[in-house]
């Protein structure tokens, strides 16, 4: 179906709630619809398999309108089709949750609550996602008008309530552990060694840039959101630049979007083999996790030297790119490239044949085709699980048209699946990039950009490595955006581990987490046992009898 | 299925030289486009402080003593500096530069960071807060 089709697609199911519409732009299709509508609409969208929610942005219009709005954008390809709920702009105004049907929502509701005081009803878990726990109630940073100074009024020594487990044990892990620099919590409720239920909270490295963004200038921003992650920063840069470049109608030459493309490949690579080498450290296998970390060097250094920096490479500016790719630059990269497809191909065999390993991987934490759609998993861990969702292919965006990439998939959707995807994915990389080097279109590599933005909205989305990466962005008129939204790629994949991590060994749920490539912890080694109620602390080979007793001698 | 699968690449790696760098005993080169400590020519300045209008960090700011004469003092904050080189972008007169030969700039006060460039009798001038009558107030970036 074209882009075209699906909107009108779209326009067909909402019909019954929209309360008016517009197409803002050529791929968007907005439909304003009432609060009390939403659950009815986004099940309308969801029963007919229309797309799947990419993001919940709130907003607030300020004192003068007196208005919230929460935007529920659903995409399908490129064709974006955007819920708009007005709000009323009291201290709490109620909008019903969607989370019973898209489980990924859930997050997106926390958000919202969160920074725009919607209290937003039947939502499964009301607590802070992001914000500290000593954040002071009733202070919500998205809204106008807010003030640094009053998150200074906190209470310095609320402790969290701690998580009421009645009979059950939960094992805490993080926010702080060795394994990773990224701090994240995750409470496992667990019988024996058999997790039960999970938890999470975020936010330990929350930076609030999405509100900092409103106090800077369009340029200047670029460079605040390329620190958004290290590993992935040219994406942020590059979906940003994408987006204003769309608001200010501005053509990007096409040796630019190349160059883009290519340093975003290249990005991919290095990521990657950051992932692979994580993820067998996770597994104990760490002459993996030292080879993949050398090899990966060679790109870090190609990335260095076309760039001018081996992590926030700064390559974009709004209008195009800073650097030139030049003959010189073809022969390294096609000589790095040589090296590193080598070791990919070696790689791939390694982690498809190695018995040991394989022990961590092959079976584990499968997810069926099902369950990725109804969890929103993104980018490979998707792909590992045969869903064709890719945003280079489905709405490409920059040189993508021009120089694709072939999709990879895995119908196995286990651990094993999603390092098969991922080094397949990285072969397809160094192919795309090679063609990219031999057909670089000429011309400039920048044009002149504005200072000032037209007024309007516009919706950029770019693939990460980790899957896609969502921005909507505003502006007013001036030299600063009025609200810049982003939704990264880890957040929705989160639904899908904590969900899948349940029935798992504990032991595995360090590669779960990692499988999915964000971050993780260690556990602690002492273990109370709570029985009833008196409280018992076991020896360790008190409880080594005891868990050979409970699981036979196998286990 | 096989046991052992990397034990190749351990010998060959055990017969062969460390790949780790012997910094800072040999010091590593940098790519022609690495971006180091700034620098600043301003006989090129006419003082139109875009570059410092867009530094996202506020490390760069350009003192205009007198703009006829050329005589402006950039004050440049190496801690703040993130090393985006927008301000190279930003200049249409490029007077700014990043070296790629510079970049080992720990030190072990802060005042170390903030460097000056332009004549010397107006650093001077300006530190001692009396730049001359038409000098322009120094602009925050
Ligand atoms: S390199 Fe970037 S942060 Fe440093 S002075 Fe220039 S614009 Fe500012
Ligand atoms: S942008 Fe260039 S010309 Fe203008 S003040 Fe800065 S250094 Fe001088």
């Amino acid at each position: 179906m074209t882009t075209e089709a699906y909107l009108q697609r779209a326009g067909e199911i909402l019909a019954p709630f929209a309360k008016g519409t517009n197409n803002p732009e050529s791929n968007r299709l907005d439909v304003q619809i009432a609060a009390s509508d939403l659950p009815a609409a986004a099940s309308a969208l969801t029963d007919a398999s229309w797309g799947y929610l990419a993001a919940i942005t709130g907003m607030d219009h300020g004192a003068e309108a007196n208005e919230l709005e929460a935007l529920y954008h659903f995409c399908e390809g490129s064709a974006v089709t955007t819920l708009r709920v007005r709000l009323p702009r009291v201290d709490c105004p109620e909008i019903p949750s969607v989370s019973g049907m898209i489980p990924v929502a859930s997050f997106f509701e926390r958000e919202l609550g969160e920074m725009l005081g919607v209290t937003v009803v039947d939502t499964p878990d009301a607590s802070r996602l992001f914000l500290p726990d000593d954040w002071p109630d009733r202070v919500y940073p998205l809204r106008q008008g807010f003030k640094p100074e009053q998150a200074a009024s906190i209470q310095p020594n609320k402790t969290p309530e701690p998580s009421k487990a009645g009979n059950k044990f939960i094992v805490p892990i993080g926010p702080q552990h060795p394994a990773l620099k990224e701090p994240g919590h995750f409470e496992f409720t667990v019988d024996g060694e058999i997790i039960t239920g999970a938890r999470m909270r975020l936010g330990y490295v929350h930076r609030g840039i999405e509100k900092a963004t409103e106090e800077r200038n369009w340029i200047q921003n670029l460079y605040l959101l390329e620190r958004i992650c290290g590993i992935c920063s040219h994406t942020h840069t590059s979906a940003y630049s994408q987006g204003v470049e769309k608001l200010a109608q501005v053509e990007v030459p096409h040796r630019a979007l190349a160059i883009r493309e290519l340093v975003a490949g290249l990005e991919r690579i290095h990521s990657h083999l950051l992932w692979l080498g994580v993820v067998a450290h996770e597994a104990g296998f760490d002459t993996l996790f030292m080879y993949s970390w050398r090899d990966r060097e060679t790109v870090m250094n190609l990335l260095e030297e076309l760039t001018g920096n081996r992590v926030n490479y700064s390559i974009c500016v709004l209008g195009g790119v800073k650097h030139d790719i030049v003959a010189e630059h073809s022969a390294s990269i096609h000589k790095a490239l040589d090296f590193l497809e080598e070791r990919i191909r070696y790689y791939l065999d390694i982690v498809t044949s190695d018995t040991t390993f394989l022990q961590r991987t092959r079976g584990v934490g499968t997810m069926t085709h099902a369950e990725a759609i109804r969890f929103g998993a993104l980018g490979p861990t998707a792909r590992a699980s045969g869903v064709t969702r890719d945003i280079r292919l489905d709405a490409p965006y920059g040189a993508y048209k021009r120089f694709p990439v072939s999709l990879i998939t895995d119908e196995r959707g286990d651990l094993e699946a999603r390092f098969v995807v991922r080094m397949k994915e990285l072969l397809v990389t160094c192919f795309t990039i090679r063609t990219i080097v031999d057909n670089m279109p000429s011309g400039e590599i920048a044009v002149r950009f504005p200072r000032k933005i037209p007024a309007g909205e516009t919706v950029s989305r770019v693939e990460a490595p980790r899957g896609e990466a969502f921005y909507y962005i505003k502006s007013g008129g001036g030299e600063s955006p009025l609200r810049l939204h982003i939704r990264t790629p880890s957040l929705c994949n989160w639904t899908s581990v904590i969900n899948k991590a349940v029935g798992h060994q504990l032991a595995d749920a360090p590669m779960l987490i990692a499988g999915m490539d964000p971050c993780f912890s260690c556990n602690d080694r002492m273990v109370t046992v709570r029985r009833k109620d008196d409280m018992k602390t076991l020896s360790w080979s008190e409880l080594r009898e005891y868990g050979i007793k409970k699981y036979g001698q196998k286990k | 299925m096989k046991i052992g699968s990397m034990l190749k690449d351990v010998l060959i790696s055990f017969f062969s030289a460390p790949i780790t760098e012997k910094y800072p005993f040999e010091r590593p080169e940098t790519a022609d486009r690495f971006r180091g400590k700034l620098f600043y020519d301003p006989a090129k300045c006419t003082g139109c402080n875009l570059c410092s209008k867009d530094c996202p960090a506020k490390a760069l700011e350009i003192v205009v003593i007198d703009r006829a004469a050329k005589r402006f003092v950039a004050r440049y904050d190496m801690d703040k500096c993130v090393y985006c080189a927008q301000c190279i972008q930003s200049c249409k007169f490029k007077c700014i530069g990043m070296s790629n030969e510079d970049w080992e700039l720990a030190a072990l006060t802060k005042e170390l960071f903030t460097v000056t460039y332009g004549k010397e009798e107006d650093i001077a001038r300006l530190l001692e807060g009396n730049a001359l009558p038409n000098a322009e107030p120094i602009k925050a970036g």
